[in-house]
């Protein structure tokens, strides 16, 4: 029997969707890219806009339709506001919240379905389950309730987000890739900007076990993985919920720091999306001392100007931040910065775009994350007026966007003649190229059919760059510890 | 039921016909003075954040609510009675006193608009001893919530409809016609524009950003 998985959002719910794939595959269900002969369909929502699950229910209610004719069981999980949460509850057979996707064979039982086989095609045999089951199912969700609640009791309440989400971290994902890969290190967000639906979807922040934590991160290293990002909603506040009982964020760094000296595998950790307020000193500094901790931090600002960081409810000035970035360029001199920018957000005047482009000039970012702002429903702003009109919006994401294409070219240009490690990640769009990326998220692009480099470390001498990308070409002598493939 | 995040409503003090303070046992929950938490009842799919209004060693937790036209939560939360349960996730937030500036003995300056003096008044009572000024900012005199709660020379009502306040206009005409320590520490809370104009008028009377906090309501 075929399962069907929709990813909708981030690098998180592309993370929590690896955990999902091995629960489905593990109870024999296999995967199928064609929805139309999949028997388990689901989606991984995300509210970060409307359009997002607005797509769901367009889904959701196509896949309904094909109850009438197919024996199928739909669910939905991920960030899902409480409003929309109600309504999932009328339209799929599971709504459950991700830490509860270790009882998703349960969930399934219910239905009568033991294994994947269980889920025939629409005959005889399974024709109570149809009129019994699914059916009804169609009518009212099977919702899983925290393990206290006795059964029939409301199922409206609402879910917790972060109940039983250590037990959903240890399920071994199915990882998409064989060298890059995420861990998930923390849960939630207690920042509420008022832009955000993320504390109301996934609720407060829950912290991983470290000893989780270093254990895959060894798996992964031990498996070949080269690439691996710890995330979380505000993965710097590693942690903070468990003060005095984990370890800080920056002792975490610092236990995996440990553990790539002791390593004879060579791999890069990155972390995102670190938040300015608990980005303190230690963790720069720890990062200074390991070889094995990229030098790339993506610290989003999201406005250059203190008024609209205040409407957002940021929690940081503009000084702050400063200060942090400071203390970067001071003790990590070759690191590169990202950023994530909001243009048009309510209320915001000229003035206040130009302090986020005077930002944007002073600490020449490699590369931004520009969003036009739109109202997240569910966040504090969409209750709003959104009163910057879309097409200034688009004029100043266009401004922004070319300060930032003239920054980063001024830095990728610097790169022109040297020699650069980079971790290789496929064919490029461009015929008869490879694209990766450089320790610092750099897209190095360069000539080569041989696929076989595609997850190894490589050097490149680059020779030109553009706003966000480089060529080169690879430098054969330097490459004497990889692989046969590489040598050849 | 799960009954970890489920409190029980003590009382309902109406201050004012909008505003009303509702008393909830506090189970042992520690929070910091001006921290929040998130508010309603369990039946309601909704939440919203509101500052804790009592003080640290109060044997019940205190919220003051004002009523919102056609808000999802605060029109119900005005409804309830003694004994009704009510959902509470926190305490949350950052917006409370640096026990740095207390050991440097500093001023504070507390400003604030409506409802936003509750962080204010828990640290007040949590922090005896405190050197403060607050000034709150109202349309009406009437909108004073128990201002008996502060010392009178450190306390000064800014009403911008009325002149019955101790002083007439709002908090940044007092702020625009007063002069104020450069070593003093600001703590703002309330609505977005006294924020942001308090915050600006009081760095250009040369008290440097690092002691401008600030905590917006929505």
């Amino acid at each position: 029997m075929k399962y069907h998985l929709i990813q909708l959002g981030c690098q998180m719910n592309i993370s929590d969707g690896e955990r999902v794939r091995k629960v489905i595959e593990e109870m024999g269900f296999v995967r199928t890219e064609k929805e139309e002969e999949a028997q388990l369909l689901g989606v991984i929502a995300c509210s970060v806009r409307q359009k997002g699950i607005d797509k769901v229910y367009t889904m959701v209610n196509r896949w309904n339709k094909w109850k009438n004719n197919r024996s199928l069981i739909t669910f939905v999980s991920g960030c899902v506001l409480p409003s929309d949460r109600e309504r999932f509850l009328k339209l799929f057979d599971l709504v459950f919240p991700m830490s509860e996707l270790p009882s998703f064979h349960e969930m399934i039982h219910q239905y009568g379905i033991v294994t994947a086989a269980g889920l025939q095609p629409l005959d005889k045999g399974l024709e109570d389950l149809q009129t019994e089951k699914i059916a009804e199912a169609t009518n009212e969700a099977f919702v899983l309730m925290p393990v206290d609640t006795p059964v029939n009791a409301n199922k409206n309440s609402v879910l917790r987000p972060d109940k039983g989400i250590d037990e959903f971290w240890n399920i071994t994902p199915q990882y998409q890739s064989t060298f890059e890969a995420f861990i998930p290190i923390q849960n939630g967000c207690n920042k509420f900007c008022t832009f955000c639906a993320v504390p109301y979807t996934r609720g407060r922040e829950v912290s991983r076990p470290s000893g989780d934590i270093i254990d895959e991160l060894k798996r992964l290293v031990g498996s070949g993985y080269k690439s691996i990002t710890l995330l979380g909603q505000n993965v710097n506040s590693y942690g903070l919920d468990r003060k005095g009982e984990e370890l800080s964020f920056a002792q975490l760094l610092e236990a995996i720091g440990q553990y790539g000296e002791e390593s004879v595998k060579d791999f890069w950790v990155y972390f995102t999306s670190p938040h300015p307020r608990d980005m303190v000193r230690e963790v720069i500094e720890v990062i200074t001392k390991y070889k094995c901790l990229a030098k790339q931090i993506h610290l989003p600002i999201q406005s250059g100007d203190n008024g609209m960081l205040i409407r957002m409810n940021r929690k940081h000035s503009v000084e702050k931040y400063r200060e942090i970035i400071h203390n970067i360029k001071k003790l990590i001199p070759e690191a590169t910065l990202f950023t994530d920018i909001i243009v048009g957000f309510t209320g915001e005047t000229e003035e206040e775009f130009e302090n986020t482009r005077r930002i944007m000039d002073e600490f020449k970012y490699n590369m931004a994350y520009i969003a036009q702002y739109s109202p997240r429903p569910g966040a504090a702003s969409s209750r709003w007026n959104d009163d910057v009109p879309k097409s200034v919006k688009k004029e100043r994401y266009h401004i922004l966007t070319e300060d930032l294409m003239k920054h980063s070219l001024e830095y990728n240009r610097k790169l022109i003649g040297k020699t650069v490690k980079v971790l290789v990640r496929g064919k490029d769009r461009k015929t008869g190229f490879l694209s990766a990326l450089t320790e610092g998220k750099i897209i190095v692009r360069f000539p080569s059919d041989d696929e076989g480099l595609i997850g190894e470390f490589v050097n490149v001498k680059i020779t030109s760059a553009v706003p966000f990308s480089t060529e080169g070409v690879l430098v054969l002598q330097a490459v004497k510890e990889m692989s046969k493939t590489v040598i050849r | 039921m799960n009954n970890n995040n489920k409190y029980r409503l003590q009382a309902i003090r109406h201050l004012t016909e909008s505003t009303y303070i509702l008393e909830v046992e506090r189970r042992g929950m520690e929070f910091e003075a001006g921290q929040h938490i998130l508010l309603g009842e369990p039946v309601n799919i909704h939440k919203r954040e509101y500052s804790i209004y009592s003080g640290t060693g109060d044997e019940n937790l205190e919220i003051l609510v004002k009523e919102v036209e056609d808000g999802l939560v605060s029109k119900q939360l005005k409804n309830l009675q003694k004994g009704d349960m009510l959902e509470i996730e926190g305490p949350l937030g950052f917006f409370s006193i640096d026990p740095k500036w207390t050991s440097q003995k500093r001023k504070f300056l507390f400003v604030a608009s409506g409802t936003g003096i509750s962080p204010f008044h828990s640290m007040i009572k949590s922090l005896p001893g405190l050197d403060y000024q607050i000034l709150h900012g109202v349309r009406f005199a009437k909108e004073a919530y128990e201002k008996d709660s502060y010392d009178s020379h450190r306390y000064v009502l800014c009403t911008s409809r009325d002149d019955n306040g101790d002083f007439h206009g709002r908090v940044t005409d007092y702020i625009k016609e007063h002069e104020f320590d450069k070593d003093t520490v600001c703590y703002f809370c309330g609505n977005f524009n006294m924020i942001r104009e308090a915050m600006s008028l009081l760095e250009k009377k040369g008290i440097p950003p690092g002691q401008l906090h600030a905590e917006v309501y929505f």
